[in-house]
């Protein structure tokens, strides 16, 4: 192995660089192949619309909704009816802000929860079976209760986005505490740890693998629930525009939101992964070379 | 002090008919003494060194270390894994720290001995690596080390060298004889290596498996300090051949 010849200290082994693998190219080469489908997909939707529509009227080709994205997101607000002026950055925010607290919330009890779940055989006696019944319930079937607690209000969304987020970070934080090798637990009692000591340096970092998975399943999810929040139980928001947009007609202004939502949901994701191969470099490394 | 005793210990996983892993085994360790456990696997050496490590309660009997009955792990009964063991998410650094830190002790008491011992088994510049980025040898020496900053009575090691090639193995070797001829703490030592339990150890006990026990305990009066070259000793090659054929009689009583 290099790195015994190479005694320059705090020199590690490169990490694996998966990205110039691909035989056509670098990073570049592997980001214009990604957008290869979307182009011809915009293409074909843009060419088989005439005069600016498609399906009789029914939705606007691409164009057409480039241009009210523009007005909506950087149009000069006025006194008139239309609300899809200089909007955009507005309803996002909204909609981000909800997301993050909601899924804030999810995390603080989720990963805690599922620790302890996972750790205690009376914590998962006692809670286990809770979670397990209250889980097939969708976070659709909550609304009436949210808006009956909460009334139109943000933390009608906040509180449908935490439940929704929850199930998988607090599963999947369960599986990761279970699944903790039976020697790095032997080690830490021989060296002194207590059961503190055991949780939080050694269990919780053990799940931290299974713990992403719960937050990119869980992080989805809390899209799904701000969206269908906004459309009935909130007026502000993506979710709220797309809804209002529809029963206006403004088709240009929904498939806008719906690109909106995407990118929103991508960019949080990407987010995601970069903190997750920043926080398990130790594995990542690990599964690269076994 | 570091004394080990086994009184009538007996243990039987539960299961199947229940496995008899271990039957009345009397086995004692003076303070200071390098006893090897050697047997094939499945003969219950990895099951003795669990109980004293605390990690598995016994059936029967009673064993006790300086005169207290076993009851859990402790930083006095220091464990060496077959595979390490180390924190993987760890630096070597923070792995070696890890027992004092955990143990609240003052900085300024252990990281002066955590770089000393981390010089001692020669990873001085390999303080930030994580342990997936050594090979096997190197995070085997980030096992003792984490034992050895803690300063434990007993060393407890599980073929710690087991999983290693045949050269690593040679140097890990000479590294422990080397150490432990300056510290000298009670140490068990499980192999199935009879040149490695002979050039380590005071003492060799064969085992035998189903049920597992203690069938014979031989003096190894080799000189010390010792190095891998007595490994072609006249002398080395004596007590190689009584224990081969000890274990081989005892193999066709069965």
């Amino acid at each position: 192995m290099s790195i015994t010849e190479k005694q320059t200290g705090t020199a590690l082994p490169a990490l694996p660089r998966l990205a110039t693998r691909l035989p056509y190219g670098g990073r570049v080469g592997k980001a214009i192949l990604g957008i290869v489908l979307p182009i011809l997909l915009i293409a074909a939707w843009q060419l088989s619309g005439e005069n600016g529509s498609l399906a009789g009227g029914a939705l606007p080709t691409p164009d057409r909704v480039w241009q009210a994205w523009l007005v909506w997101a950087f149009g000069t607000p006025t006194f008139g009816l239309n609300p899809y002026v200089g909007t955009w950055v507005d309803s996002v925010l909204f909609s981000a802000l909800r997301v993050a607290k909601g899924f804030g919330l999810a995390m603080a009890i989720g990963i805690p929860l599922g620790i302890m779940i996972g750790w205690s055989r009376i914590v998962a006696e006692v809670v286990d079976p809770t979670i397990q019944w209250l889980r097939p319930i969708p976070i659709t079937a909550w609304l009436p209760i949210s808006i009956a607690l909460f009334g139109i209000h943000d933390f009608g969304a906040v509180f449908l986005i935490m439940i929704g987020a929850f199930y998988p970070i607090v599963i999947n934080t369960t599986q990761g505490a279970r699944d903790v090798e039976k020697n790095w637990i032997r080690a830490a009692l021989m060296m002194g740890a207590k059961p503190r000591d055991i949780l939080v340096r050694v269990v919780l970092p053990a799940a931290m693998p299974a713990v992403f998975t719960g937050l990119r399943i869980g992080l989805g999810i809390a899209w799904t629930a701000v969206i269908v929040s906004e459309m009935v139980a909130v007026k502000s928001g993506l979710g709220y525009v797309l809804w209002d947009a529809y029963y206006v007609g403004r088709m240009d202004i929904v498939i806008a939101d719906m690109v909106s939502i995407g990118l929103l949901g991508f960019l949080s994701d990407r987010l995601i992964v970069a903190i997750e191969t920043w926080a398990l470099r130790w594995r990542r490394l690990q599964s690269f070379r076994t | 002090m570091g004394t080990i005793s086994f009184r009538a210990v007996s243990k039987t996983y539960e299961g199947q008919g229940g496995v008899r892993a271990l039957d009345a085994v009397d086995f004692d360790v003076a303070d200071g003494e390098f006893v090897a456990l050697l047997g094939p696997s499945g003969c219950g050496k990895s099951t003795l060194l669990n109980i004293l490590a605390g990690f598995e309660p016994l059936t029967e009997g009673a064993v006790h270390f300086d005169g207290s009955p076993v009851a859990r792990p402790g930083p006095d009964r220091g464990v060496v894994f077959q595979e390490a063991s180390l924190l993987p998410w760890l630096s070597v650094w923070e792995n070696v720290v890890f027992g004092p830190k955990v143990q609240r002790l003052a900085k300024s008491d252990y990281e002066p001995k955590a770089r000393a011992i981390l010089k001692t088994v020669g990873l001085e510049n390999f303080h930030n690596a994580l342990p997936v980025q050594l090979s096997g040898g190197m995070r085997q020496r980030v096992g003792i080390a984490r034992v050895l900053v803690m300063e434990p009575r007993a060393l407890l090691m599980d073929e710690p060298f087991g999983a290693l090639d045949a050269q690593t193995r040679l140097s890990m070797q000479q590294l422990l004889l080397e150490v432990w001829q300056k510290l000298r703490t009670t140490v068990v030592f499980v192999t199935h290596d009879i040149d490695e339990a002979i050039l380590l150890a005071d003492r060799v006990c064969v085992m035998s498996s189903r049920p597992g026990k203690i069938t014979r305990s031989i003096p190894i009066t080799l000189r010390r300090p010792r190095s891998i070259d007595d490994l072609t000793n006249p002398e080395f090659i004596r007590f190689k051949a009584m224990i081969m054929s000890e274990m081989r009689s005892f193999q066709e009583q069965h």
